[in-house]
Order: structure tokens, then sequence, then C-alpha cells
């Protein structure tokens, strides 16, 4: 029965691909069809149109086996060794530099938006607390 | 036939690497013995040793390889589960996710330009910030090879995860917002699986900036691909 439903499930996700991928070819846009689908099927929970115990299954399926999905096209590095042989070292140290830069920048600005959302938030509440304990 | 029974084998001996690889990060856990890393140099060995071509291997692989479409539009389940945090920290949160973002593709275009590599290798590069099947979506899209885009996103994502702690203290973050967004805006799946042992509520914002920042990526990548170029 369980591995019904995960079909059913999947199927599902299949479907919302689908309609991603088609709106993509259709408007001739450079997001991806699936992100397509993945917004659809957000706007979707978020208006409880979908009950998400509706793919709940299929989805924790696959995205706990995720790695396994990528393993085919990984290895299709394959026709690339040559190029890490040569300045693909190089490429390895931008990509991490890169990587660095946006977890100090992301990050920062994240805490500093956070932080200051917190203390105003303080603020008000010790105004109004304030308030009470005055009579005013 | 043959190509039914290339397709099984195919897709058994790729189902076995990935449950033995799985195995081994359980035994020994730590960011290099992910499995999707362990699995990939073990089967790219193996292929080389052996002589196996890749599109042989693909006959099978290919059905596999579908399932990533669905996998990504199955992110919005997690996604949805934060609600209540993407409410509460809406402007926070994506403003940091939406500056890693822009800083995270410019930096990349950038540094491969002036190294002068090949266009195909620097469109690989731009969504290296994001999960493994969107990057290679993007990639894809941009006229850049998937295979490479996988590559950069492990850089990424183990490259962040082992350089996290020191950077995080090095520049005073110790919010957890702060710590989550900036690992999972970074370093995607792999972050988010290390900001979850540091503690939940940093776990689940990396969740919601890995996923924010793969919409985000796939759709500024290209326009400022198409900006700078």
């Amino acid at each position: 029965m369980t591995l019904i439903r995960i079909c059913i499930h999947i199927s599902v996700l299949y479907g919302f691909y689908f309609i991603g991928s088609w709106i993509q070819q259709r408007f001739d846009l450079f997001i991806p069809g699936s992100i397509i689908g993945m917004l659809l099927l957000l706007v979707l929970f978020a208006t409880r149109l979908l009950p998400t115990r509706w793919i709940e299954e299929g989805t924790t399926l696959l995205l706990r086996h995720m790695p396994l999905l990528f393993l085919p096209v990984t290895v299709g590095v394959l026709n690339y060794l040559d190029l890490f042989a040569g300045s693909g070292i190089l490429l390895v140290f931008i990509a991490l530099f890169s990587t660095l830069l946006v977890m100090v920048a992301s990050g920062l600005t994240s805490q500093w938006l956070a932080v200051r959302k917190e203390r105003s938030q303080t603020i008000k509440k010790e105004h109004r607390e304030q308030k009470i304990t005055t009579g005013m | 036939m043959k190509e039914f029974v290339i397709a099984l084998i195919a897709i058994s001996f790729t189902v076995f690497i990935y449950m033995a690889a799985k195995k081994f990060n359980q035994r020994f856990p730590n960011p290099f013995t992910l499995p999707l890393l362990v699995g990939t140099a073990v089967m790219v060995i193996f292929f080389v040793a052996f002589q196996i071509d890749y599109d042989t291997y693909m006959i099978g692989g290919q059905w596999i390889e579908m399932l990533l479409g669905p996998a990504v539009v199955a992110l919005a389940y997690p996604l949805y589960k934060q609600w209540e945090m993407l409410k509460t920290y809406f402007v926070p949160i994506m403003t940091g996710v939406l500056i890693g973002a822009v800083i995270g593709v410019v930096s990349g275009l950038q540094l491969a330009k002036w190294l002068g590599v090949e266009e195909e290798v620097i469109y690989s590069l731009v969504p290296k910030s994001v999960t493994t099947p969107v990057a290679m979506d993007v990639a894809a899209t941009l006229g850049g090879a998937p295979p490479l885009a996988a590559i950069f996103v492990m850089v990424a994502g183990l490259g962040g995860v082992v350089l996290s702690p020191y950077v995080l203290r090095w520049f005073k973050i110790d919010h957890y917002l702060g710590k989550g967004i900036g690992i999972g805006s970074a370093s995607h799946a792999i972050g988010t699986a290390k900001a979850l042992e540091n503690g939940e509520k940093e776990g689940a914002a990396s969740s919601v900036a890995m996923t924010l920042s793969a919409i985000v990526v796939s759709i500024i990548g290209p326009m400022l691909v198409f900006l700078i170029y």
C-alpha cells in the first residue's frame, strides 16, 4: 500500500514538474521548469488548496535519497577529467573563495537585520509594560 | 533487449554504490565521506579502470536522472514547513539570501573571467551555491555543463562546511539566523546538514536559505550573466 502511495505522490510531483516545464517553454522563460513547478506547489500549500499529507511520503523519500538521483549526472565529470588536471584546480579555489564571500555577506546581513528587528520589538514591549506599570 | 539489460545493470549498480556509500558515511561521519562524493569517486574510478563509456552507462542512468525534476519540486515541502520563521523574519532572510546570491554569481563569473576559462566552464560555475538539481538545471539553461556544475556545487558545499566554523567566528556571526542563512546560502544541502547538527533553529534557517537561494539564483543568475556578458 505504502509503495502505491509513494508512486502516486511522486506522480503528483511529476505533474507539477511537467506543468512548470510547459510554462517555461510556452513563455520562453529562463527560470528552470522545476523551480516554477515548486513555486506552484508552494502556492497551493500556502493557500491550503492542497494538504501537505497528500504528497508527504513521496516527497520525504525523494528528499532523503537526493544524492542517489545526482549520481548519474555527477559521474559525467568523467568527460571532464582533463580540465581538472590543468587549470581546473584554480577553478576549485575560485569556487571556494566565492562560497566564503557568500557565507559572510548573507550571514552578516541577515544577522544585522534580525538583531535590529528583535531590538525594536523588545523596546516596543518595554514601552507597553512601562505604560502599564505607571498607569499611563 | 540488450539496451534493457544494460539499463537494468546500470540502475542496480548505481543504487548499490549509493547504499554502500551511505553505509560508509554512517560508519565514518565526515563531510568528506558524503555519499555523493564517495559514490561519484568510486564510480568514476570504476568506469575509467574498466573503460566503460559514460553514454553506455547513461542508458540506465537517465532513468534515475529523470527523478531530479520532481525532487526539486519536492523542496516546496520543507520550505512550507518553515512558513512561520519565513513570515517573522521575511526581510532579514530575503535580504541576506538576495545579497548572497548576487555576490555568489558575480564573484564566480568575474574571477573565472579573469582566469580566462572557456564559457562552458564559467556558466557551470555560476550556480555553484545552490542545491545540485537546480544548479544543473541553471547551468544547462545557460549553456554550461551539468556535470561540472555538480562538481562546483560539491566544492561549495564541502568547502563551506569545513571552513564555516572559522569564518563565522571570525566575522562574529553568532545569531542562529545569521549562521543558518550564511551556511544555507553558501553551501546549500551539505551546509544545511551541518547547520542541523549545530541546532534545530540554525538548521531550519539554513534550509529556508537553501531553498530561497535556489529560487533566487535560478532567476537572477541568468539575468546577471546576460548583463555582465
